[in-house]
């Protein structure tokens, strides 16, 4: 069958807004990169590699915010993987309870991260904050924590609220793969004797293998650029420990008027996610199996 | 057939994309073409219902010209609104932070000369010397806020307490609120805490004024006595509990209520935080009191001031002529106290008169306290500050503070210009 040339046309829209709001962007910030310029003024001069060298030898800032966001993805990711997942399974079936439950667990992605910072910000106040309370309520007074204001912690509280905040939009993909894996194949392991961790391990995962992948990439990209989370719970603070590249990146292009050397930062964390998520994509392609 | 609809489907659907573009750029002035707008662009949004009524007046003064006033959040301010500035088309009148902010417009040049204008002489003549750069005066600020911790006079006067003179006295006058089972300091740590604190702190521990453009240029260490000492005064905050438990998870919401409640005695913020103290709760009387961390003797200042949200004229504007205009309106005593006494704020502006009690009670600072301008606007590089900052934090986490010092001296001289 001949496709018509004018089929072509149709791609326009999408090509002209993509150019627009992603390939211009990303070339300028390419360009700018290589540049001094604050922002504002009109003009700039380049100056080569400088500010690429300035991140990997003379920031250290930049090199924390890397850790920061090392940690808080890797909480995020193995967490909350793990909390949809079972979420998932446990409201696999359609009744009206699981399809109530799926409709709550999910409640919380609707949220704006404004709402869902200032939420959770109460909860973690360490003296007004219903955490510390419920903590002190039930005879675990030890465990009460200055979930923020604690350099140690702060990052890994973040990662917490990050998982509320979007566990429920991973456990619909997961809902999604389980209702896919045909029926036939757990009635053939149940025939040959498998327990469930064998079921699981042998049916269940490798076919959700697809969903998994989607999943793990999706929440890592998400926790690269967990910007307005972090920004509204804490700016940074306390110390930097919070401190990501994209909250980073912010501050030395709106603070510091440092827009060339925050283009930089960016190509570079475009790059480090571009990297890791090709790494996941080979590592989880290679699980998948088929029947 | 069937090519030629696709063909003109395609051409449809790229139209439509490009009216849907046309028809945003052309939404809304109807029915003013007679009249110049101006637009207005600042970050005080607790300001809009008195700016509003302050608008209204000056468009029936000044019938040819409407004033579009637009408020954003003062984080997206500082990303976006000077961005705005750019075109001319946005911010003909628009507001700046000292320091930083100040700096950065003047050197992209977006910031008109205001010198010869009459209505300078409406303002205090040494209050506007931070909107000044290379003798021209490119700003006006407007406010005039003390930014150093308020108090509970009334408290102070039940339990027979003074002001302390010097850091010893402090001391003593905590550990007093101590027994009395009262949190000496009520510390929002998680928000404005450190950065509002740190200069009554300090102020007499580097009475050199330029101590912040010394570190900037190399002269100058966080490791050295100024700011060690100011770190160790910190530190010995925390761990005489003069501050309350888990003071960098407090918010400032939090720490408002602790002062509210009497459950503290101070709040380490600033006056703009008085009239919200009073709606929370009426029967209190408040005052300002900054720590004076050396002895009576020694100390050259007792307080903080800083003349801020600085009134521009765009210099790429078309309509500087009106934007001038407003400024002049908005520089009237009778109209800046208006603006004074509804918003709980004093002023730059001479002969304002202040009717609310909390604004007549501490007017003294303006004219009988020795204040200096809050040092940290004059920290001019903003990852500096932020190194600045995190030190504090740094020890109230737990830091030595020579560790925490060297540490921030590190991030100062990888910043440094």
């Amino acid at each position: 069958m001949k496709t018509s040339k004018s089929i072509y046309l149709f791609f326009l829209p999408g090509l002209f807004l993509y150019a627009i709001f992603f390939v211009y962007p990303t070339i300028s910030a390419l360009f700018y990169s290589f540049t001094d310029w604050d922002g504002l003024s009109s003009s700039f001069q380049f100056v080569g590699i400088e500010n690429y060298e300035r991140a990997f030898t003379g920031d250290t800032i930049f090199r924390k915010t890397i850790g920061n966001n090392l940690k808080f993805m890797l909480v995020v990711v193995v967490f909350q993987t793990i909390v949809a997942l079972a979420f998932a399974l446990i409201v696999l079936k359609n009744t009206k309870t699981t399809i109530f439950l799926r409709a709550l667990y999910f409640f919380p992605t609707i949220l704006s991260s404004v709402s869902v910072a200032f939420i959770w910000s109460f909860i973690y106040d360490p003296s007004l904050g219903i955490l510390n309370q419920l903590l002190e309520l039930i005879g675990l007074e030890f465990l009460a924590q200055n979930w923020l204001g604690n350099a140690n912690i702060a990052i890994y509280s973040l990662a917490i609220t990050q998982i509320w905040f979007h566990a429920g939009q991973m456990l619909i993909i997961f809902v999604a793969g389980l209702q896919a894996i045909p029926e036939e194949l757990y009635e053939v392991a149940k025939i040959e004797g498998a327990s469930k961790w064998q079921t699981f391990r042998n049916v269940t995962w490798p076919l959700l293998a697809p969903s998994a992948t989607i999943v793990v990439a999706y929440t890592t990209i998400q926790s690269f650029k967990a910007f307005d989370l972090v920004f509204a719970m804490t700016g940074g603070g306390p110390n930097n420990s919070t401190e990501i590249v994209a909250t980073y990146i912010f501050d030395i292009a709106f603070r510091s008027y440092q827009f060339g050397y925050a283009s930089a930062i960016s190509v570079i964390f475009m790059v480090i996610i571009a990297v890791i998520t090709y790494l996941q994509f080979k590592v989880l392609r290679s699980n998948r199996i088929s029947y | 057939m069937k090519r030629s609809l696709l063909l003109t489907s395609g051409l449809l659907s790229g139209a439509l994309l490009l009216t849907g573009c046309a028809g945003e750029s052309n939404s809304g002035t109807e029915g003013e073409e007679d009249r110049t707008k101006i637009s207005f662009i600042h970050w005080r949004g607790e300001d809009k219902a008195v700016l509003d009524d302050l608008i209204a007046q000056f468009e029936e003064e000044n019938p040819a010209v409407s004033v579009e006033m637009t408020i954003y959040p003062s984080e997206q301010y500082q990303a976006t609104g000077q961005r705005l500035l750019q075109d001319g088309s946005t911010g003909d009148v628009f507001t700046s932070f000292p320091g930083a902010q100040f700096e950065a417009i003047a050197s992209a040049g977006l910031f008109e000369d205001l010198s010869g204008e009459d209505f300078v002489s409406n303002f205090d003549k040494e209050l506007i010397s931070v909107g000044q750069k290379d003798g021209a005066q490119l700003a006006l600020p407007y406010q005039l806020v003390f930014n150093m911790p308020v108090y509970n006079k009334g408290m102070f006067e039940e339990l027979g307490l003074e002001v302390p003179k010097s850091w010893s006295e402090f001391q003593t006058m905590a550990d007093t609120l101590l027994e009395n089972d009262i949190t000496p300091i009520a510390f929002p740590g998680a928000d404005i805490g450190p950065n509002q604190f740190m200069n009554s702190m300090m102020m007499n521990n580097a009475p050199d004024e330029d101590v912040f453009e010394k570190l900037q240029n190399g002269e100058e260490s966080l490791t050295n006595e100024w700011w060690v000492k100011t770190l160790e005064d910190f530190q010995l905050l925390e761990q005489k509990s003069y501050i309350q438990k888990d003071a960098l998870g407090t918010s400032q919401d939090s720490a408002m209520a602790m002062v509210a409640n009497e459950e503290a005695a101070m709040l380490a913020t600033g006056s703009y935080h008085m009239s919200a103290l009073l709606d929370l709760n009426p029967d209190l009387e408040l005052d300002l009191m900054a720590p004076i961390t050396v002895e009576e003797n020694e100390a050259m200042y007792e307080g903080i001031n800083t003349a801020t949200f600085m009134l521009a004229v765009n210099s790429k504007s078309e309509k500087k002529e009106q934007a001038k205009e407003f400024i002049a309106f908005l520089s009237q005593p009778e109209i800046a106290s208006q603006y004074a006494n509804e918003t709980g704020q004093h002023l730059t502006i001479n002969d304002v008169e202040y009717e609310s009690e909390v604004l007549q009670n501490t007017a003294y600072w303006i004219d009988e306290r020795k204040t200096r301008f809050q040092p940290r606007f004059l920290i001019t590089n903003a990852q500096i500050e932020a190194a600045v900052l995190s030190s504090i934090e740094n020890v109230l986490g737990g830091a030595e503070p020579m560790e925490a010092a060297k540490e921030a001296q590190q991030i100062v001289d990888e910043n440094r210009d």
